[in-house]
């Protein structure tokens, strides 16, 4: 089993999109789909321990970072015995990592998913996403505590290839609302483009993209962002300039 | 950070470029001070003076010098560019083959994402802007659309320019078309009057 190390969590990710547990042979093909097909799995399937411990590990995360978290230190903080965190995370802690952020994730889209369905125009819907996104970000300090002090743990899965996997996944979350609004051929861009902006003030936020100002957040995707996904991408008046 | 671009003094120069060639050579996990030392040709307490903060500070100097060459020869591939339009589709596409061409990131990226990506992350701010302020130039001599903010859309297309440039995703840079419409059909959409 590989200790703990950069690896890490590159195993971790590399599990999660990989892994296509699904007897559908269509999603199975694509890892994508079926990355975010388990973590909806995963978050609505688990047991209140299950739950407890993926909180206990969060606490001990930002509390002393993810490579110094045992999983004796989740057993101590949860108040359960060893016997029972192993169980969870039979894989250790390559698996801890995993499965804490299927369930952050899966928790997040989970929440999310309705706030979309509801959303009555396409500004509407991007308003509502980009705002809940950022917030999210911005608000979870296990992920700010690993980003701060352990980056080469995060930032290499949101940069050049490896931020391809991300794309994808984006596009998988997206597809289900933007369909909606968009034509089946513009998803893809759109989703790609709402997700690079999404993740870089999210990582660098920006005194004029304010998620907790309903209105700087408007500003942007009316101004900016609406135009982009809108103006079609298949328009071959592009060609004759 | 300033401090990390000014290239003026010599021994300075000779240290970075001696770090550069060490990270090149044996990648940012088997950099040490010792080797660059030997590498300058400079005694180690030069080295310390120069850079008091170590191995640390000569790496993230030698990342961030090496980030400056690699935008400065960005610029002599794009030339003398008038619009914004024409600078975002000219510069996409030397950007990535530059990058694609760069071994010495490719390999580090390879082999040590973990320690490469985080000291790329921190100059970035810095790029981001440099960009950001090249774009503005040439934004106010375009014809905007209502409700644009020089500064807003110049911060936002530097930051999107370099998510495109290190992950293209879906877009083909190689293909001309698809560039103009990632260009003109998102890009500027929002910002300049068609």
């Amino acid at each position: 089993m590989p200790s703990v190390s950069s690896v890490t969590s590159a195993t971790a990710s590399r599990d999660l999109v990989d892994r296509a547990p699904t007897p559908d042979p269509v999603t199975a093909a694509d890892p994508a789909t079926a990355t975010v097909d388990s973590w909806a799995t995963e978050y609505l399937r688990a047991d209140d321990t299950e739950r407890h411990l993926v909180e206990a590990a969060r606490t001990c995360i930002a509390r002393w970072g993810l490579r110094k978290t045992s999983l004796d230190d989740i057993a101590r903080e949860a108040g359960v015995g060893r016997a029972t965190v192993y169980r969870v995370f039979p894989g250790g802690k390559d698996r801890l990592v995993e499965v804490v952020v299927c369930h952050e994730a899966g928790r997040f889209f989970h929440l999310m998913h309705a706030e979309l369905a509801a959303a009555d125009t396409l500004e509407d819907l991007l308003v509502t996403g980009v705002t809940s996104t950022l917030r999210l970000l911005a608000d979870d300090d296990v992920l700010a505590a690993v980003i701060r002090h352990e980056p080469e743990l995060v930032l290499p899965h949101f940069a050049f290839h490896q931020l391809g996997r991300v794309l994808d996944l984006a596009v998988v979350l997206c597809r289900p609302h933007l369909e909606r609004f968009l034509p089946a051929s513009d998803v893809r861009p759109a989703a790609e483009l709402l997700a690079r902006v999404v993740l870089t003030f999210g990582f660098r936020p920006s005194a004029w993209v304010d998620p907790s100002d309903p209105a700087s957040i408007r500003r942007l995707v009316s101004t900016y962002l609406l135009p982009a996904l809108t103006t079609s991408t298949t328009n071959d008046s592009w060609e004759t300039t | 950070m300033g401090g990390h671009l000014d290239d003026q003094d010599p021994t300075r120069c000779r240290i970075i470029e001696a770090a550069y060639a060490c990270l090149a050579r044996d990648g940012v996990g088997d950099t040490t001070v010792e080797g660059i030392v030997r590498e300058a040709g400079v005694s180690r307490a030069t080295v310390y003076r120069a850079f008091p903060g170590g191995r640390a500070e000569l790496v993230s100097t030698a990342v961030a010098h090496a980030v400056v060459e690699f935008f400065a020869g960005l610029r002599s591939d794009i030339g003398d560019v008038a619009d914004v339009t024409t600078l975002l589709e000219v510069g996409l596409v030397a950007a990535r083959r530059r990058l694609d061409d760069h071994e010495v990131l490719q390999r580090a990226l390879e082999a040590e994402a973990g320690r490469i990506v985080p000291e790329l992350a921190e100059i970035m701010p810095v790029v981001v802007d440099l960009l950001a302020a090249e774009l503005a130039g040439r934004l106010r001599t375009e014809r905007l659309r209502p409700g644009v903010e020089i500064a807003e859309a110049a911060d936002l297309l530097a930051r999107l320019a370099l998510s495109l440039i290190g992950t293209p995703g879906d877009w083909d840079m190689d293909d001309p078309a698809a560039v103009r419409r990632l260009v003109r059909g998102q890009l500027l959409a929002g910002v300049v009057e068609a």
